[in-house]
């Protein structure tokens, strides 16, 4: 009986408290080969909140994280995804990384009406009407990096090299096309696919430089993952190539990846990102001094961080807009709202769930931070690339056509859901 | 003296003519402060124009991120700091001290590399007769990088007063290659031309092949005094038949062929009472009504004629067609095209030779992970699928021991024997808390030590965390052994190279020479018989067992000097691992050594022949090896009679 009675008094106060907070779910992986990355981005989120609560919560409420683990295992993150909404009732998830957990959840999300914030950089190609992507589309890292070596390093051949999974391969696409657009031969783009985790690089070195026999600038553009960068800046090195010469610019090398690694054999190559830790920005001190407190003076911010930074913001105000965080609410209110970013300017939220950004690029530095030496205006994600022929067409506009992959050209909502 | 006149010459005429270094600088101020090669050239120009000592400073700063800007005013300044809070601000022009301001009220004006180049090039002449030899030696760099024919004068003045040797050597290399590109006279280009015929280097055949650039023009249309290249005829890899007729209609010796849209617009333009030039509406479905309603609209002059039955290739069969070059002087042309077909030739065989190292490399590192297996699957018969975890715990040995010492030389040397102790205790612990009870039961040793292997990932992840981890090799490994431009091969592969072939020697050793090694393979032929022979085959078993486990721990060390440490450093290594030893023939030393050796050329050479995707040549590799399985089942070196043990 006691049991009983005291089984009821927790049901209750569960429930009483349901009333007042405002849930968050956290999907990111704490366990398994994505941890290290997305621990951070939980750790983030926490952060945030736990200021947001420090401000007075949201409409009156408290805001309480639900962290799940979707253990880097993409199958689950789509169960996680329904725990975080059917059993915790969610208001919001923050979470992802790669794209494959991404395409995991987007149907579970779509089928509960659910609102995620997707804060890492991806191959675009895609728009969800649950989903907010506040990392970068192509045309927000790749094409600007491209126009960088074109117009300021007067680079005339290319060596596009990348691991082989959906990312590159659908950067390189788009990359490859964007470059005969811009004149360059075909036969001037040299494009190679590596396993992950590959380290056997001293023969694609050696095909990288004899590329310039023909008295041609030659530079790389890198969609490799992970530890195989490794091995490849060690390899560039031991063949005596400075950035120089032929200079690297990458699209998976941030702070965090560089944190811990002996950097000599990097120094002046590139990466292109929205976000460097270095950016020189009253908003952005006060964020990385928040994030040393909290977490420890060794560790750094990176663009993924930046992402949800805004992405967490924009959410927070817009539900104080539409004064309710019911989903297709503060969807209509997501449209159109600003925050100022950590770089300085600021962040646009669009109708086809892209926002618009700066686009940044640094030269890596002995300390393993980036020194930025090119920043653009605010540049609008874009959903579906202009560059292929087959994406060109279509368009993604929820606010006013309320479709994610409009037909242009035949003026048809082609589908709602994002199956594809 | 004439010098002396010259700067009495800038020093009047500085006044009166340029404006001051400031007034430019502040008339630029935007276009400096965001550095782009595209409005650089202007600046960069004006501000040598001023001729001043200061003025070349300002470039050499602005090369070298030195300088920096106020936030308020926008005023460009160098800055002097001690404690890198608060920085005296120096103006560009008097060298004076302007004002002291704390950090985050200035910024610092970061070129990109694109606009340092242009920076170093423009600063060549100043840099190639400064007194210092590395600031000649940058001078000569940042020319090779961005050749001007303003370069040339003053490089060879330069090349001229230079003392040091080598230095003279490389200064002597440049003005050879601008004297290709940039000098009037044709025998000096030929001269430069002929003495790169024996370079390899990537410059060199950079220098020489926009020689050799050439457009292929209509024959009537070549003027008199071309260099003329040759014939060429379309429908070859050069000149296309589409290219070709694109050539004639640019002439107006032809008149395009309408694309179907092109054709279908006009029609359209003339339809008239449901009929086109006569032809009914009705019928323009077939492809074949519509062509002739085009051509009478042509005959009428509504549209352009076009034969519809010559194809591209009949249209362009009347005509010639040659390539000129776009280089003048047939002697320069000629010489370049000898040099790098002699040039070609030998990078040709050099090429053969790099690959031939590569795949000596790779089989190298394959046999150095693939010999402690040789040793517990080949020899002992034991499926060890934590093979690889042991290679992992080696190399993370070898990352621990660099964070506790950190003189690199000294952390590696320490590190091998550790890696071997820690990976053979390991394996001495594996074999007698889990193998020994498994001997001769193959499905469950597979799975039991596959279990084990996924255990010891996760803990080197709870440990190491998933981020690769550094393991720095010592400076003197560092860089390429340079045969020559093309044949070169870095001394950490040269290293793993040696240390494999120690191994190789010490196995042999140790299984043929010693009485370790006789019992060893005693046991593995018949343990019962070696038993009753006063050999104990446990604790044989125990020894082999450790020491194949302890060499994996050594090559963990090796492998991750070349590449990276992580986790998964050994699941990449234990399929190419079995594949080695399966392929070499089980129970052998030898055949280990002839399947990396094999595994290694192969995984090269189909590298050579699809050099686009890496993961596509191992994929063919392997079902070479399948294939090669079939007819080969016990690998290349086959173990025969009793010592095949079955």
């Amino acid at each position: 009986m006691k049991k009983l009675l005291l089984s009821s008094a927790l049901i209750a106060a569960s429930a009483g408290t349901a009333m007042a907070e405002i849930k968050v779910g956290i999907l990111h992986s704490l366990s398994g080969t994505m941890a290290i990355s997305e621990t951070t981005l939980k750790d983030t989120m926490l952060m945030l909140i736990e200021q947001q609560n420090a401000k007075g919560g949201l409409l009156g409420e408290k805001l309480v994280p639900v962290v799940v683990d979707p253990a880097s295992d993409w199958p689950l993150f789509a169960e996680k995804a329904r725990e975080l909404l059917t059993v915790h009732e969610v208001d919001v998830i923050f979470g992802n990384w790669t794209s494959v957990s991404r395409k995991s959840v987007l149907p579970v999300i779509e089928e509960l009406n659910g609102l995620l914030f997707y804060p890492v950089q991806y191959e675009g190609e895609e728009s969800s009407k649950n989903v907010f992507y506040t990392g970068a589309a192509p045309n927000q890292q790749a094409i600007p990096a491209t126009d960088y070596y074109l117009e300021e390093l007067g680079v005339e051949k290319f060596a596009l090299l990348g691991t082989d999974y959906v990312y590159p391969r659908t950067t390189n696409k788009i990359l490859e096309q964007y470059l005969k657009d811009s004149g360059i031969a075909a036969d001037d783009i040299f494009v190679n696919y590596t396993p992950f985790g590959h380290s056997d690089w001293s023969k694609i070195v050696a095909d990288v430089v004899a590329l310039g026999e023909d008295g041609k600038k030659v530079g790389v553009i890198s969609t490799i993952n992970g530890d195989a960068n490794i091995g490849f800046y060690k390899e560039l090195a031991a063949a005596g190539v400075s950035a120089d010469d032929i200079p690297v610019v990458a699209f998976s090398v941030g702070e965090e990846e560089l944190a811990g690694l002996d950097t000599t054999n990097l120094v002046g190559h590139l990466a292109a990102w929205n976000y460097f830790q270095s950016a020189d920005a009253e908003a952005n001190t006060s964020f990385i001094d928040a994030w040393k407190d909290t977490m420890g003076a060794e560790r750094v911010t990176n663009d993924p961080m930046e992402a949800h930074y805004i992405g967490f913001n924009m959410w927070v105000n817009a539900a104080t807009a539409a004064g309710t965080t019911d989903v297709d609410a503060v969807r209509d209110a997501m449209y159109g709202q600003e925050f100022p970013n950590l770089t300085g300017g600021t962040a646009v939220m669009l109708p086809n769930h892209h926002l618009a950004k700066p686009v940044l690029i640094g030269e890596i530095q002995e300390d393993g931070q980036f020194d930025i030496i090119s920043q653009t205006a605010e540049v609008p994600g874009d959903a579906w690339t202009d560059f292929l022929p087959e994406s060109a067409v279509l368009k993604s506009d929820w606010k006013e056509l309320g479709c994610g992959m409009f037909n242009t050209e035949t003026n048809t909502c082609v589908q709602l859901k994002s199956n594809y | 003296m004439y010098r002396l006149l010259l700067v009495l010459c800038f020093f009047f005429a500085h006044p009166i003519f340029a404006q001051s270094l400031t007034e430019i600088v502040e008339k630029h101020q935007p276009n400096i402060l965001k550095g782009s090669v595209k409005t650089a050239a202007p600046i960069i120009a004006d501000i040598q124009a001023v001729g001043t000592e200061a003025a070349t400073e300002f470039l050499t700063n602005w090369q070298d991120k030195a300088l920096w800007f106020i936030k308020e005013t926008g005023q460009i300044v160098s800055v002097v700091t001690d404690d890198k809070k608060t920085y005296q601000l120096i103006d560009i022009e008097t060298g004076t001290l302007v004002t002291e301001l704390a950090k985050k009220d200035i910024k610092q004006i970061k070129p990109n590399s694109g606009l340092r180049k242009m920076l170093g090039s423009a600063l060549v002449t100043g840099k190639l007769l400064s007194p210092q030899k590395e600031i000649r030696l940058a001078g000569v760099d940042a020319l090779i990088r961005d050749p001007k024919a303003s370069h040339l004068d003053p490089l060879r003045v330069a090349l001229e007063a230079e003392a040091d040797i080598e230095l003279k050597g490389i200064m002597d290399r440049a003005e050879r290659q601008l004297t290709i590109q940039f000098d009037d006279l044709e025998v000096a280009r030929v001269a430069a031309i002929e003495s790169f015929s024996n370079d390899l280097s990537v410059e060199a055949r950079g220098t020489l092949n926009p020689l050799l650039s050439n457009k292929i023009m209509l024959a009537d249309l070549v003027p008199e005094d071309a260099n003329i290249k040759g014939p060429i005829t379309p429908g070859s890899e050069a000149l296309t038949y589409e290219d070709a007729f694109d050539l004639l209609v640019a002439a107006e010796k032809a008149t395009p062929v309408p694309t179907n849209a092109e054709i279908a617009s006009i029609l359209e333009a003339n339809i008239e009472n449901d009929t086109i030039a006569g032809f009914a509406l009705a019928d323009m479905s077939d492809a074949d009504t519509r062509i002739k309603a085009y051509l009478a609209l042509a005959d009428a002059g509504k549209a352009l004629a076009f034969d519809p039955n010559a194809t591209i290739a009949d249209l362009v069969a009347d005509h010639e067609f040659i390539a000129v070059y776009v280089e003048t002087s047939k002697a320069v042309t000629d010489a370049a095209s000898n040099a790098l077909d002699q040039i070609n030739a030998k990078v040709g065989f050099s090429r053969f030779i790099d690959l031939a190292l590569d795949g000596v490399s790779l089989a190298s590192i394959y046999f150095l992970a693939a010999i402690g297996l040789a040793i517990t699957f080949g020899v002992m018969r034991v499926i060890n699928m934590a093979h690889g975890e042991f290679i992992m715990m080696g190399a993370y040995t070898g990352f621990v021991v660099q964070q506790i010492i950190p003189n690199y030389t000294v952390s590696i040397i320490l590190a091998v024997p550790l890696a071997f102790a820690v990976t053979f205790a390991a394996g001495v612990a594996m074999e007698r808390l889990v193998i020994r009870h498994l001997y001769h039961r193959p499905l469950e040793t597979l799975l039991a030590t596959f279990g084990i292997s996924i255990a010891l990932q996760q803990i080197a992840k709870n440990i190491f965390g998933t981020q690769a981890r550094p393991l720095t090799a010592p400076g003197w490994l560092d860089g390429s052994l340079v045969i020559n431009e093309v044949i070169q091969i870095s001394w950490i592969r040269i290293a793993i190279f040696v240390l494999s072939l120690l191994f190789l020697l010490l196995l042999l050793f140790i299984l043929n020479k010693t009485r370790l090694g006789l019992e060893t393979r005693a046991v593995t032929q018949n343990p019962r018989m070696a038993a009753s022979m006063g050999i104990n085959p446990d604790r044989i078993n125990m020894l082999t067992f450790g020491l194949g486990s302890g060499i994996a721990g050594i090559a963990g060390v090796a492998i991750g000097l070349y590449a990276k440490v992580t986790s998964e450093l050994g699941a990449d290594y234990i399929v190419q691992s079995f594949m080695t030893v399966v392929v070499g023939g089980v129970g052998n030393i030898w055949g280990t050594l002839a399947g990396a050796t094999m595994i290694g050329f192969l995984q090269k050479g189909i590298e050579w022949f699809n050099p686009s995707n890496t993961l596509a040549a191992q994929t063919y590799m392997i079902i070479f090896i399948i294939i090669f399985i079939q007819f080969r089942p016990r690998g290349i070196i086959a173990l025969k009679g009793r010592a095949a043990g079955d």
